[in-house]
């Protein structure tokens, strides 16, 4: 494919490449296996992504990190979770840690966090406990001021790195009433407390990312510093920790990418071997058509994790939308593809020594893709937490497609990777987004547009009336949203579905952002021309799409699919070469 | 519609024989002329689930509820042929 | 003994003292061992009669019951209903299929005193394409000589004994369906040129024992042919009719422990203020699967039964539900997974069963027949099916008559009885999607009827497999409640992609109550309660 090497080459696939040059092929699938079977930390792992100062990557330039685009940092996350899925989470739990400093903190706070991270010292985030999960207005560690001293008190369960790690941000209770205003986030520093106020709680047996620290605390009268430990202004911690999860919800979207990698080259692999009936299973239509469904899946995916991520640098202002959008449709979506994949497998999808013809300990590693990413949809904001937020935007949503938006001019930005990212700008993220979803709004121009290229162009007529569909089922939903009655807490069923639908709008409407942002700059890329993977994609969200042009469109992401597996690239709309095994 | 559509009472091993003929160059996207009526049913690139669907056209044609054990146990279209009209005679 | 009693066996699973409870099951699973106090149970209830024909001196008569007797065990651990020994009838469907008289008894007599008999079909470069499996038998003065590898074979390192899928023709010749034969290889550790190979683990299933059998010029006598040369194919087809409508039955009872289980951790579990239960959205996924659970058992429990009644179309039913009742299954288990939240990822604690479950519906679905094995068998039969009549024995309770394996056929013919049970009940809705499918199905060409058939083409199977759930449902003794009926309507549109959610709860209101009548009052969720020992919080 020499198409690929006229094609611009985006910085954070750069980046990518760089990573998995330093970090060379993956070990044995085995030792990872046996790792994760007896609960071993990946220490080795986990050390050669410090070797090449990853964390970096976690802290924003002005504080000495290397953080100057989210986009570049999802990029380098995502190769590692292609790799393995328990690594990433390990590793990245350090930056979902920091968020709440970067977001809130004070400058001196932030170089203080950002000289640990330099340090390797792991970052934990202890939000969730034990008898309230994801709700955590009504968390229970408590935070008693008293002068210049404020004692923790009180236990986080499932807690990422809570035994490793050397820095915790902690959500507490300040008032007994609670309430939007009764919590604030501490910076808990382990080496500054006496032995015993910080207990880690036993490490708990997950079904997947077994290897990974998942445990959690007590804290027993930790004393931490009234102002200097204090994440932003008294009473503030809930709403920085909504505010932050912004962040960290857009960005898991790149577990959920590099799980969907690793499966998508075992499965191609395997089907590429496999003699089913005297054929090639890969060539057998029906499986053939399962392959590129799942990957024109994992391309929305990887379309809508894009524009979402370079959101949070140019339209903050409606991260809330987004990124609640981003963290349920992504993990979920990449579930179904990786179920799919596994009934394509079959045995070979559940044999934890079956690889192919090759029988050997540990090497089936399918499975361990599946029970690592089923952690993606649960962490960090579940889904029914994600479509909760939906919901409760639903409001404003509604009035902003009323008032007839234009799109924020950031959105162009986001959505044209030969344009240069601003600076992420903190301050600015919302609650709730006051002004509607600027990719929604983008849709009657973008589908104008579309039209108007069809109109000297033919092939392009198909994706165009995909997306004059999409638009037409926007509009249809948003209508809908605005007369659905919300009584909180009595949400009614048919809210969550109308959230699910809200979702996949915004996904569908950030791939055809993404693909008339770009469709010049990669007109020489295959998947790219006639708008192939946007059709795919598209349809793949039940848009109607006219089956002989779709036929011709996965026809061709069949064979990229195959030219990137079997050339040792990444399984993506851009182009990146991966030093990972991936022969047959 | 669903009912035999022929009359069995004229019908020779050699008009089953072209019928089966025609099933199976329609299959293979093939002429006629190019299928050899004496070799295994395999060897014409007929796998197990098209005999599946060959007997249900069978069925469909003559009225006889057939399984694919006739076409193992008769396995070149001629063989088939005769069997086959030796049921559809009786 | 009956099914009650092995309830009662098995003890109240929320016990954690109880070695054969949810804790005992999960830390087993974990070990990767099957759960050997549960072994015992089986053992002592002699769960091996229920695979032996009662004129054999089993217990076996209706598979419906059979599917029903079993669902204590599966409620609990998968892995412990098919690694004691739900493969045992796998292997034993063939003899009781195609054996001699003496071979039934002589198998029957093993089965008795609680051997366990392994089905050697699986190759790991063939999967689940029989025509192909390589393993050799070739004949040698008075009897076989075989060479070759089964692998992914439960219960290979420990069965007294196996049935052995081998190829019998001359693996030049072109390949046909009279390649293969079933061999009964008894007393495997004295069989010279056997070897038992190394155990395969597995991410469901986990206490399951798979392992294989390597045949280095292993010489077996004679006697050990089930049936003539060549008809093992056709031997294998009829037995997986029956394995496919058990598989597909006991699966359900998956989705039975874990409805129970997310429902007793939701009355627990207070967020926001309240209950789960309080929450209308995990209202409606609870009840949903509720619903769920009692189309799959309907669909599963008619293929059952038209083994005995319809025999000749049976497989087509049985391949049906075989695909689809495990989906139902599965995707309901995902849904209550999400209720469930991170409990469900923790392998402690009193729900981490339900993950188990979700794992181990997984390996059901592969294990046995492969979703699109069974597509394939139902897609050949599509074109021209014809809606005949149907005797309501199909849909009830009622006594059934003796299973005769030799009436059922490779292939089903085009009479179709539950379609034509639904032309007598189905809404409008229904009646136009099933003269859909059937247009459709008539306007497939003949090279979209097999193996290089489009997705497009195969999505028919679904669509089919959807209205004989309906018609199972719509024909159930149940249906005489309407907002049972209404509830099963809306949620075959759904789950069908037919039609979208609706504005309004009030079928699944009703279907709610239900469920937690029954959580309250000790009854099951199956479409037919039964007692069990379980309590709420």
């Amino acid at each position: 494919m020499t198409a690929t090497d006229t094609t611009f080459r985006h910085a954070p696939m750069v980046a990518l490449e760089q990573l998995e040059h330093h970090l060379g092929p993956a070990g044995p699938a085995a030792e990872r296996s046996a790792d994760d079977l007896a609960e071993e930390f990946p220490v080795a792992d986990v050390a050669a992504l410090d070797a090449c100062d990853l964390a970096l990557h976690y802290v924003p330039e002005e504080y000495g990190g290397r953080l100057r685009d989210f986009e570049r940092s999802a990029a380098l996350i995502r190769a590692v979770a292609g790799r393995d899925l328990t690594v990433a989470i390990a590793h990245g739990k350090t930056f979902l840690g920091c968020v709440c400093v970067w977001v809130a903190g004070s400058a001196e706070q932030a170089r203080r966090v950002a000289a640990l991270v330099a340090a390797k010292v792991p970052v934990s985030w202890g939000l969730t406990e034990r008898e309230h999960g994801s709700d955590l207005v009504n968390g229970e560690l408590t935070a008693v001021v008293d002068g210049d001293v404020v004692r923790l008190t009180g236990e986080k369960y499932l807690i990422n790195n809570a035994t490793r790690g050397g820095l915790v941000t902690v959500l507490a209770r300040v008032t007994p009433e609670g309430g939007p205003r009764g919590f604030d986030v501490y910076l808990v520093q382990r080496d500054r407390l006496p032995g015993g106020a910080y207990e880690p709680l036993p490490k708990v047996p997950t079904v997947g990312i077994r290897g990974a620290d998942i445990s959690g605390f007590a804290l027993r009268e930790a004393e931490v510093h009234a102002v200097d430990d204090r994440v932003g202004e008294p009473g503030t911690g809930l709403e920085t920790v909504v505010r932050s999860l912004q962040l960290t919800r857009t960005l898991c979207s790149s577990l959920s990418l590099g799980a969907a990698d690793h499966g998508l080259v075992e499965a191609v692999r395997f089907a590429s071997g496999r003699e089913l009936y005297g054929k090639v299973l890969a060539d057998l239509p029906a499986a053939a058509r399962t392959l590129t469904e799942c990957y024109a899946d994992h391309l929305l995916n990887e379309a809508f994790a894009t524009v979402a991520t370079r959101l949070i640098h140019t339209v903050p202002g409606e991260l809330a939308t987004v990124s609640a959008a981003v963290k349920y449709l992504v993990p979920v979506r990449t579930e179904g593809l990786l179920a799919r994949l596994r009934g394509l497998l079959g045995a070979r999808a559940w044999l934890l020594d079956v690889r192919g013809d090759e029988v050997a300990q540990g090497v089936g590693e399918f499975q361990k893709v599946e029970r690592d990413h089923r952690i993606v949809s649960l962490f960090d904001g579940n889904t029914v937490v994600n479509l909760s937020s939906l919901v409760s935007q639903f409001p404003m949503v509604a009035r902003g497609h009323r008032a007839g938006r234009e799109p924020e001019p950031g959105l162009a930005v986001a959505a044209d990777l030969t344009a240069e990212l601003p600076p992420a700008d903190f301050a600015a993220l919302r609650l709730v987004p006051m002004k509607g979803v600027s990719v929604l709004h983008n849709l009657a121009p973008a589908a104008a547009e579309l039209a108007r290229l069809a109109a000297r162009d033919p092939d392009l007529t198909p994706v165009a009336g995909v997306v004059d569909a999409l638009l037409a089922g926007t509009r249809e939903l948003l209508g809908e949203i605005a007369v659905q009655p919300i009584v909180p807490p009595d949400v009614p069923p048919y809210a969550f579905a109308l959230a699910r639908r809200l979702a996949t709008m915004i996904a569908g409407a950030s791939a055809v952002a993404l693909w008339l942002g770009n469709q010049q700059a990669m007109s020489a890329d295959p998947l790219w021309r006639k708008g192939h993977w946007l059709l795919a994609a598209l349809a793949r969200l039940g848009v109607p799409a006219d089956d002989t042009a779709l036929d011709a469109s996965h026809a061709v992401l069949g064979t990229v699919l195959r030219d990137q597996v079997f050339g040792s690239r990444l399984t993506s709309l851009l182009h990146a070469r991966l030093v990972r095994e991936r022969t047959a | 519609m669903n009912s035999p559509d022929s009359t069995t009472v004229d019908v020779t091993p050699a008009d089953v024989a072209a019928w089966l003929v025609e099933r199976i160059a329609e299959y293979r996207e093939a002429p006629a002329a190019e299928i050899d009526t004496t070799v295994p049913l395999a060897e014409l690139g007929l796998d197990s689930v098209y005999v599946l669907s060959l007997c249900g056209d069978v069925e469909d044609k003559w009225g006889l509820v057939v399984e694919p054990t006739v076409a193992w146990d008769h396995p070149t279209i001629d063989a088939l042929a005769v069997h086959l009209h030796g049921e559809i005679a009786s | 003994m009956n099914g009650d009693a092995l309830e009662e066996l098995l003890g109240d699973p929320y016990d954690g003292s109880n070695p054969t409870g949810h804790a005992a099951i999960v830390a087993a699973d974990d070990a990767g061992e099957p759960c050997a106090a549960g072994e015992a149970v089986l053992d002592a209830w002699q769960a091996n009669a229920e695979y032996v024909p009662a004129e054999l001196g089993g217990r076996l008569t209706a598979v419906d019951e059979l599917v029903r007797r079993l669902r204590p065990v599966f409620r609990r651990d998968a892995g412990l209903g098919l690694g004691h020994g739900l493969t045992t009838l796998m292997a034993s469907l063939n003899v009781w299929a195609a054996g001699t008289a003496e071979q039934r008894k002589h198998l029957a007599g093993r089965l008795l005193a609680g051997e366990r008999v392994s089905v050697a079909y699986h190759e790991l470069e063939h999967g689940n394409d029989l025509t192909r499996n390589a393993l050799r038998a070739e004949r040698r003065g008075n009897g076989f000589v075989l060479d070759g590898t089964k692998r992914v074979i439960n219960n290979a390192g420990r069965a007294r004994a196996a049935v052995v899928f081998a190829r019998t023709a001359d693996p030049a010749a072109a390949p046909g369906g009279r390649d293969h034969s079933l061999l009964f290889v008894d007393d495997l550790d004295r069989v010279p040129g056997l070897t038992r190979l190394p155990r395969l683990r597995t991410s469901g299933l986990a206490g399951c024992l798979l392992a294989g059998f390597g045949f280095d010029g292993a010489v077996v006598g004679e006697d050990a042919l089930v049936g003539a040369v060549g008809t093992g194919a056709e031997t294998a087809l009829r037995s997986f009719q029956v394995s496919r409508c058990v598989t597909a039955g006991v699966g359900t009872s998956l989705l039975e422990g874990a409805l129970f289980g997310v429902y007793r951790f939701a009355t627990e579990r207070v967020l926001y203020g309240r209950p789960v239960t309080a929450i209308p959205h995990a209202r409606s996924v609870l009840a949903g699967a509720f619903i769920d659970l009692q189309v799959a058992q309907a669909l599963a429990r008619v293929a059952a039964r038209a083994l005995h009644l319809y025999p000749s179309v049976a497989g087509r039913y049985a391949a049906a539900a075989k695909y689809l009742a495990p989906k139902i299954t599965e995707n309901a288990l995902a849904d209550l997974a999400v209720v469930l939240g991170a409990r469900g990822y923790l392998r402690e604690g009193e729900y981490a069963f339900v993950g188990k479950h979700l794992r181990d519906i997984a390996g059901l679905s592969i294990g046995h027949a492969g979703g699109v094995s069974c597509q394939l068998t139902v897609l050949p039969d599509l074109p021209g099916v014809r809606p005949t009549g149907a005797e309501g024995a199909l849909f009830d309770d009622s006594p059934l008559p003796e299973l005769d394996l030799g009436e059922l056929r490779v292939r089903a013919g085009r009479a179709d009885p539950l379609l034509g049970a639904l032309e007598g009940v189905a809404d409008d809705e229904l009646r136009a999607e099933l003269a859909s499918v059937r247009a459709d199905a008539a306007a497939l060409p003949v090279t979209e009827r097999g193996v290089t058939a489009s997705h497009r083409s195969l999505a028919l199977t679904e669509r089919y497999a959807w209205l004989l759930a309906a018609s199972a449902c719509l024909n159930s003794p149940r249906a005489a409640d309407p907002q049972w009926t209404d509830a099963v309507l809306e949620r075959i549109g759904l789950r069908s992609g037919r039609t979208t959610e609706r504005t309004s709860t009030a079928a699944l209101d009703a279907a709610y109550q239900d469920m937690a009548d029954r959580a309250a009052t000790g009854r099951s969720f199956d479409l037919d309660p039964e007692p069990v020992l379980r309590a709420l919080a």
